[in-house]
């Protein structure tokens, strides 16, 4: 095995150091950077409006290049929470609380300089982990049949819907729409055509490209339009961006708890971002011997959730490239890019392309030596990106996306597709629909029915099938486990922000994702995070 | 259901018609997934041991349409944000997307492409009429070199790509 895994990582290298692709992680990192400093485009925008280019490079440079803008972004994000209390993602919330303290105190270098530092280590150690961990992993799942694949399916759609930022019974109702949108078109097996309304151009089915990119491209561009918030330039220089010893020597606790407990939390799947950084705030603050520094710009506080959420990011990598499961909306735009490119992430990965899988992993080594030496030197450069005005970042962003779509297949329905479904995504926003787990169920739709049907005819037509079999009884059982699991946890986490939010009431600023996650249990709860004032 | 309590004051007042009016989604997937259940029996349904091409539709739609009618009633009322001023220049914006789409089929990319950009820069964004145009131009142009020269992507022929040498 160990022979395995240093062979792989020999090839992993040779593929992200060939010139092409040590390009893409470039264009990746720097792009995510960019995306999560500017206003109004996240990574999953910005993800699904990259997938056309996908298209017409080799499946491994696509991923290399989508990885990277993912775990870029995560750096990009801590920029404009540290300047600007505003998170450019939701899982770079939790930095706000000390690292905009440290900026008033004029310490906004240390604390960029730290969480990039963090970044980087945790992003290090998990690739060390998923290095490890995939190969095994992998190997158990390549006994699995028919009836495993329809559990496995039907266990990450669950998962993301328990553990996405939705109130879970909404999240299935789109999973549910996603399931029967993936119908459309030519049945798999016997070829009658479906909800197609005598339409020639729906006969192979909506194309998935078109709909994430309207779901998640246009519905968000649309739903940013609508918020007027301004946001303020920073002319302020930033000096001494490099940490002083002493500042190193407080926050390496931090930086290395926070880097296992974001790859242990990361390689659950729907446990990536937002509950690591959590998690890492939460801990470091009970372990401080003064806890009431917490909030007061500590920077064990920007440390910790930094190292972790990064760690994650990596870790979240896992169940994709081994089971076949994306952890979260952005890997199921990756898995999106891989099945379009006729390759479906699973056990055989790693043995049938080995070079995506090691090429990715590799190409993540890279990539984070390439942010650490970006964001050091170059983090005035990219707070003047903060000038952009989103306005003009819309008109552009949609004009690219229309475009885009059209040159999938050169066919101007697609435009339409990614209007309506853009128009879809914007109406999901504004009633609490998550289009996540839509665009999740949609991608793993014709890979479950089809795994259905074949277990139905293995069974003789009956459902024991997935119980008795230990492997699909067992994956529905740890489904079981989830649902219980997840309502504990959704308790516990709101307990979680009562503790780790130390100014909830003193902030005038809006704080979108803690209000926006605390939604996920609106449904039993007495409001206890003052609404979601970012989510107007 | 159990809003109420945490509610901003000002909205108050409008609570009663919103509550209602905000039942309409799930209404409508509702609606959506018993439609589907109808088209998915009439395609046939089979047996679980000879599963027709209607099965799996039927089921994906059942889900559906239990869950959209559990959401009738069970529906926390703080996931629906308000309808804003904001909202019809969205719908604004939808229609110059979609007459951008029209002209795009008929007369290629870079006429439409520069009205859309100058429309939206002026008009949604605010940007002033210089900064409107110059941006407008420049990105119709740059685009069409990136899309059509350097990707070859075949956008619609038009009367200005004779001009541009395409």
């Amino acid at each position: 095995m160990t022979v395995g895994i240093s062979d792989g990582i020999a090839q992993g290298f040779a593929v992200a150091l060939d010139p092409t692709n040590l390009l893409y992680v470039f264009a990746g990192v720097l792009i995510g950077t960019v995306i999560g400093v500017l206003p109004g485009l996240g990574p999953t925008a910005t993800i699904a409006l990259l997938l056309p280019l996908t298209y017409t490079i080799e499946p491994a440079t696509a991923v290399i290049l989508l990885a990277g803008i993912y775990y870029g972004s995560m750096y990009g994000g801590t920029i404009t929470s540290v300047l600007l209390r505003l998170p450019g993602e939701a899982a770079s919330v939790v930095t706000t609380f000390d690292g905009y303290q440290m900026a008033k105190q004029g310490r906004a270098g240390p604390a960029l300089g730290i969480a990039a530092i963090g970044s980087f280590v945790g992003g290090i150690l998990s690739v060390l982990g998923l290095m490890l961990l995939a190969p095994p992993l992998a190997d158990l799942a390549v006994s699995f049949g028919p009836p495993e694949y329809v559990a496995l399916t039907a266990l990450g759609i669950l998962l993301v819907t328990y553990l996405g930022s939705g109130t879970p019974l909404k999240s299935l109702s789109m999973a549910a729409l996603g399931l029967l949108l993936a119908t459309m078109g030519q049945d798999p097996i016997t070829g009658t055509t479906r909800f197609t309304f005598g339409s020639i151009a729906l006969f192979d089915g909506l194309d998935f490209v078109a709909v994430a990119m309207g779901l998640f491209g246009v519905g968000e561009i649309l739903h940013s339009l609508e918020r007027t918030d301004k946001v303020q330039a920073v002319t302020r220089r930033i000096t001494h961006i490099w940490p002083s010893r002493q500042d190193i020597r407080d926050s390496s606790g931090a930086i290395a708890r926070g880097s296992v407990l974001g790859f242990v939390i990361g390689v659950l799947p729907g446990g990536g971002g937002v509950i690591s950084s959590l998690a890492s705030y939460a801990l470091e603050k009970r372990r401080a011997k003064d806890p009431s520094r917490f909030g007061r710009g500590a920077i064990e506080g920007v440390a910790g959730p930094e190292t972790a959420n990064n760690a994650s990011s990596t870790s979240a990598f896992i169940p994709l490239l081994t089971l076949g499961i994306p952890a979260n909306v952005v890997l199921a735009l990756i898995f999106g890019a891989l099945l379009v490119q006729g390759v479906t992430p699973g056990p055989q990965l790693i043995s049938e392309e080995p070079e995506i899988f090691w090429g990715v992993i590799a190409s993540m080594v890279v990539g984070n030596v390439m942010l650490l030496v970006l964001n050091i030197p170059l983090v005035g450069v990219f707070v003047q990106l903060l000038r952009v005005r989103a306005g003009i970042l819309a008109a552009f962003a949609l004009l690219v996306t229309m475009a885009g779509v059209f040159s999938i297949s050169n066919d101007s329905f697609d435009m339409w597709v990614v209007l309506v479904f853009g128009v879809i995504g914007w109406l999901m926003k504004k009633t609490g629909f998550e289009p996540g787990p839509l665009v999740l169920a949609f991608v793993l739709g014709e890979i479950m029915e089809t795994a259905f049907r074949q277990s139905m005819l293995l069974s003789g037509g009956s459902l024991d099938i997935f119980v008795t079999r230990p492997l699909s009884g067992g994956l529905l059982a740890v489904m079981a486990a989830v649902v219980v699991i997840s309502v504990v946890l959704a308790r516990r986490r709101r307990a979680a922000f009562r503790q780790v939010d130390p100014d909830e009431e003193a902030g005038p600023d809006p704080e979108p994702a803690p209000g926006h996650e605390a939604r996920r249990t609106a449904a039993d709860v007495d409001t206890d995070v003052p609404s979601a004032p970012g989510d107007r | 259901m159990s809003a109420s309590p945490s509610a901003p004051a000002p909205a108050r007042h409008r609570r009663p018609a919103r509550s209602q009016l905000r039942r309409i989604a799930p209404l409508l997937l509702l609606a959506l997934g018993i439609a589907a259940l109808l088209t998915a029996r009439d395609m046939g349904l089979g047996e679980l041991t000879a599963p027709g091409p209607g099965l799996w539709p039927a089921i994906a739609a059942a889900l559906l349409s239990a869950t959209a009618f559990v959401l009738l009633f069970l529906d926390p009322a703080e996931d629906y944000e308000p309808w804003t001023a904001g909202t019809a220049r969205i719908v604004a914006g939808l229609a110059g997307l979609a007459l951008f789409v029209v002209l795009f089929q008929t007369i290629g990319f870079v006429i439409p492409a520069f009205l859309l950009l100058f429309a939206w820069l002026r008009l949604l964004a605010g940007e002033s009429w210089r900064m409107a145009l110059v941006l407008a131009v420049a990105g119709a142009l740059v685009l069409h070199l990136v899309f059509v020269v350097a990707l070859g992507v075949p956008f619609p022929a038009g009367p200005v790509d004779q001009l541009l040498g395409a």
